[in-house]
């Protein structure tokens, strides 16, 4: 290099050195400045500064039903907040007694407000009733530090429960604030269960921030700035739903009135909107706003009629002759038989030196007769013709063994047995071709839940489509004005028009012709179809299936209805699915109604009472 | 034993940059106290563990093989920066940060580091001459070209603390001074041209006398001049250009009382924080500037607001002197080097470690414009955090090394 000798000459290092000094001689000149010369006039300012953020909580979205009815509202609800650093221990007994906390439950909750902050308010007590309020309100001046803000629970104007769909909210636990980050905190607001919690982020609004001056008590002086820093609260989205809440509240009162557990669901058929989803035993969400005392959960944790449980979404139970159609859809698109396919039913069929029972004595059937009338021995053969593994697919085909995707709640794939699931179970070759004769029936391992039901009930009725179930339609987005619709998932079920046009032939036989199993589900003027199912049992008493549509030729509702315990299908689901069917194409029952309940809200008893037999 | 550890382990630099992180950390986690429950702190946590692990690994690397690897790195890194100009995400108006699922980072970090090695390792070329303009070309281009990629973003802060490494550089890779004058003219015309005519013709005045000084042929001063005053005039094209978030931080800069709820709001609030520390501080976690977050993104760019609040002069001072000791180390271990790319490299990091403190705590205190640049191992930043822990890392192997030609 040609200019070597300046290469880091010790003069050069001197120069660097000495720029680095002199910078270090700069900021410690300003920092000596700020902090010691400038310190007072700061520090006052410092003071001066005695600004508080007031979180403004926004008001979280409504839910309204398909025509426009409110199902949850918000009402107000008072919360005592607490400044911890300016709290003062000695009013400790008499704030105490107003609240009705311990004084180590009010030590602890300030504890806990001040590692979030020692200087901004925190929640002490949510929910206060009035009078307590009032008191505390009347002592302000003797509290230093305490507070309260008006905030806004949930209540339900409707008679309706719809508890399981609809979920509920409440403060936020520990476990979550460390999980869920930067927006929550103690004291807040968080949908747990259902529509409340899949939806929270657009339920929730976002929070303002109003800035107040206070005095050295921490009382309130003025605005800061005249309000130009603050940030208004922004309200949550509502959400608009498939539902129709007085047929919600009808189905409900009708389960209620003869003491059913178990679950009904109806969807609308044209695009796998809910339009009821009834689980019971369930509870009053009612309960579930504000604060709720820790021996209502204990009770509702512990009920052995386990009220908390999604029976629409969760059970597991065989769908026993409901599931014909699947087979049948199998045996008709695969060409291996047609309507002039017959058998001759003797009441049982024989399988190795086995033998399954009929029912009746049905003699010589087809297809549409089988399903109409329920023919076990038809579909016994037919799995033999079909093939274990064409069951299996046409059962997937109609969304069984998968998770639905509808948008509210924890839900069952159920258990749809293929080759696969055998051969893992028993092992290969360990298992027979007798192993599937009950399958054929809806009976044995085969598991579904109300929801893939009527899913499936939907497809046959509107011609081969299966629709993603979703509770909630519309969406109306507030930040932009517009209710938007939520797009959701559909697949073609791939049945030939010949094939649903025999299913459903069975089908509407099976309620509308002498002979049908379902001919309590007739209505006047309508013509319907569906099917019965009896779900065996091994712990007791069966369990009732009946799956329908309506009307026949533009289908507008399809419904499943399960109830546990409750023996034939025919007998009691069928007659419950008229009655709803009838009230939802009517909108209202044009027959009189010995049995129904009074469809009104009783707040006094938090669970229903289901008297199960068992 | 011990003997021989402290002769080839650089336990000083360790010490103050483990001490520096440290002290950010305490610092990150005051500012953030009542966000959320510690996310950030613990994010930065896991970075300062990931950043000591990718110090040691810098330091042990053989010196020849980082001088073989600089040009590759360099690549990679220019590769990196137009990638994120492509596909990057925007976060407060520059395009600077990309990542993959949970994990991401800006390039720019990285890349200030690559250009460092790349320089040193062109200017300790034996081929080399600073005399030969078409070779001080070359110079130049290895920095401007990260720095325009840099500037596309648009990130005006690294900008600024790149180009300010290229005049230490070159002044101890044996440039003549009227090749840094020619450098620092335009700088000052364009600084003097945003403080309206008077201060214009003032700088014009300075560069015009510097250049005359240090001339050693007229026609090349002539250019540079004329060079500088094209410079200065285009500063204001370029300003009308510029964010309007940017432009606003150097209007409030000149003039504090133009928006004092604006962006002159955070400089007020941060000097408020720093004064009212005192001499002793409020104490950890009881600063009510910090607390109450009166000061916008507190973890990141105002970071220093916390020592000087709640540690007060003597918590705001150790810091100071913690930063110079690790300056003035980084000075000496360029001139102990035998190693010319070594000793160029040390003074280039040096050079990016001293702006970075100088603009980031001058602009807490009010005393600098307020371009966005974190303060190196105290502010909230993974890439930062990782970047500037190697820096230390490559000091720590130059010291190693430093008997090594």
């Amino acid at each position: 290099m040609i200019h070597d000798e300046y290469f880091g000459t010790p003069e050069r290092r001197k120069i660097l050195t000495g720029i680095i000094l002199l910078i270090f001689a700069v900021l410690m000149v300003r920092l000596y400045q700020l902090q010691l010369l400038y310190h007072g006039e700061l520090d006052k300012k410092s003071e001066e500064n005695s600004i508080r953020a007031l979180v403004k909580e926004p008001i979280r979205g409504y839910i309204y039903d398909r025509n426009g009815k409110m199902i949850v509202d918000v009402g107000p609800s008072y919360t005592v907040m607490v400044v911890p650093a300016e709290f003062d221990r000695s009013n400790l007994p008499f704030l105490s007694s107003i609240l009705e906390m311990e004084p180590r439950a009010i030590e602890e909750r300030i504890a806990r407000a001040r590692a979030y902050s020692p200087f901004l308010p925190s929640r002490l007590k949510r929910d206060v009733d009035i009078k307590s309020l009032a008191t505390i309100e009347e002592h302000l001046p003797l509290f230093s530090g305490i507070s309260y803000q008006v905030e806004s629970k949930r209540s339900y104007p409707t008679p309706a429960h719809a508890a399981h769909l609809l979920g509920y909210s409440r403060e936020i636990s520990d476990a979550q604030l460390s999980q869920v980050g930067e927006y929550y905190r103690q004291g807040d607001v968080v949908g747990i269960a259902g529509l409340e919690a899949r939806y929270e982020n657009l339920l929730r609004g976002e929070k303002g921030y109003e800035y107040v001056s206070v005095n050295s008590r921490g009382q309130i002086i003025g605005s800061f700035e005249d309000g130009g820093r603050d940030v208004t609260s922004k309200e949550g989205f509502d959400l608009i739903l498939g539902m129709d809440v007085d047929l919600q509240a009808f189905a409900e009162s009708l389960m209620t009135a003869h003491a059913y557990g178990g679950a009904i669901v109806a969807m609308d058929p044209k695009n796998g909107a809910l339009l009821a989803v009834v689980s019971k035993p369930d509870f009053d969400p009612a309960i579930m706003s504000g604060v709720t005392p820790a021996e209502m959960w204990g009770r509702l944790n512990t009920d052995e009629s386990k009220p908390l449980y999604n029976r629409a979404t969760l059970t597991r139970y065989p769908p026993g002759s409901t599931f014909k159609m699947v087979l049948a859809a199998a045996a008709l698109e695969e060409g291996i038989i047609d309507e002039r396919y017959r058998i001759n039913c003797s009441g049982g069929f024989r399988f190795g030196n086995r033998v399954w029972k009929d029912l009746h004595v049905h003699g010589s059937t087809n297809v549409i007769e089988a399903i109409q009338r329920s023919c076990n021995v038809f579909f016994y053969q037919l799995m033999f013709k079909v093939g274990f593994e064409k069951w299996t697919e046409y059962g997937r085909r109609f969304g069984f063994g998968k998770p639905t995707g509808i948008d509210t709640g924890e839900e069952t794939s159920g258990l749809l047995p293929s080759i696969e699931y055998y051969d893992a179970r028993y092992g290969k070759g360990k298992w027979t071709a007798g192993f599937t004769v009950s399958l054929a029936i809806g009976q044995g391992e085969v598991g579904v839940s109300p929801l893939q039901m009527v899913r499936y009930i939907a497809a046959l009725a509107n011609g081969g489509t299966l629709h993603q179930p979703h509770a909630v339609q519309y969406i109306n987005n507030k930040r932009v004005g517009k209710v938007e619709e939520i797009p959701r998932d559909a697949a073609s079920v791939g049945l030939s028009a010949r094939t649903m046009e025999l299913i459903r032939e069975g089908m509407r036989r099976v309620v509308q012709e002498p002979g049908g199993t379902a001919s309590l589900a007739r209505i006047k003027g309508v013509v319907s179809a569906g099917k019965t199912g009896t779900a065996e049992n091994p712990h007791g008493e069966d369990h009732a299936w009946y799956v329908g549509f309506s009307p026949f030729d533009d289908p507008r509702i399809a419904v499943a209805i399960m109830l546990e315990n409750s023996g034939f299908g025919g007998s009691k689901a069928a007659p419950l699915a008229g009655l709803i069917i009838e009230k939802y194409l009517y909108g209202q029952l044009r027959r009189p109604t010995p049995n129904a309940a009074p469809i009104k809200r009783d707040s006094t008893k938090a669970i229903t009472q289901v008297i199960l037999e068992h | 034993m011990i003997d021989y550890f402290k002769e080839y382990f650089d336990f000083k630099a360790l010490f103050l940059c483990v001490a520096l992180v440290t002290l950010g950390l305490l610092s990150v986690y005051s500012a953030t106290y009542d966000v959320g429950a510690g996310a950030t702190f613990q994010k930065q946590v896991m970075w300062a563990g990931i950043g000591f692990l990718a110090m040691l690994v810098t330091a042990l690397l053989p010196l020849k093989s980082l001088q073989r690897l600089a040009f590759p790195i360099y690549a990679g890194s220019l590769v990196l920066l137009i990638v994120v100009l492509l596909v990057g995400k925007t976060t407060s108006g520059s395009k600077s940060w990309f990542g993959v699922g949970g994990l991401g980072g800006q390039p720019s970090e990285i890349a200030k580091v690559a250009a460092v090695l790349a320089l040193a390792a062109f200017l300790s070329r034996t081929t080399t001459s600073l005399s030969n303009a078409k070779h001080l070309l070359i110079a130049f281009g290895i920095v401007l070209v990260p720095s325009v990629l840099i500037l596309a973003q648009p990130d005006l802060g690294t900008t600024v603390v790149f180009s300010a490494m290229l005049l230490p550089v070159l002044y101890w890779a044996g440039a003549k001074n009227f090749v840094l004058v020619a450098i620092l003219s335009p700088i000052i015309v364009a600084a003097g041209a945003l403080f309206g005519t008077l201060a214009f013709l003032f700088s014009i005045g300075i560069a015009g006398v510097l250049l005359y000084i240090t001339r050693e042929n007229r026609f090349v001063a002539a250019v540079a001049f004329g060079l500088t005053l094209a410079v200065g005039l285009s500063v204001q094209a370029v300003y009308e250009r510029m964010p309007p978030y940017q432009q606003k931080r150097i209007d409030t800069f000149l003039n504090p009382n133009l928006a004092p709820r604006g962006a002159g709001y955070n400089v007020l609030q941060s000097k408020v924080a720093i004064g009212s520390g005192g001499i002793f501080g409020k104490g950890y976690l009881q600063g009510t500037q910090t607390q109450l977050n009166f000061i916008p993104e507190q973890w990141t760019d105002f970071i220093f607001c916390v020592p000087g609040e709640e540690f007060g002069f003597v918590g705001a001072s150790v810091v100071l002197i913690f930063f110079t000791a690790l300056l003035l180390h980084g000075v000496n271990v360029a001139g102990m080097s035998k190693n010319r790319f070594a000793s160029t490299s040390a003074v280039g990091i040096t050079g990016i470690l001293a702006t970075h403190m100088l603009i980031n705590i001058g602009m807490s205190m009010g005393i600098l414009p307020v371009i966005g640049i974190p303060l190196p191992f105290l502010s909230y930043g993974g890439s930062a955090l990782i970047a500037n822990m190697m820096m230390v890392g490559l000091l720590m192997n130059f010291y190693s090394n430093r008997k090594e030609h």
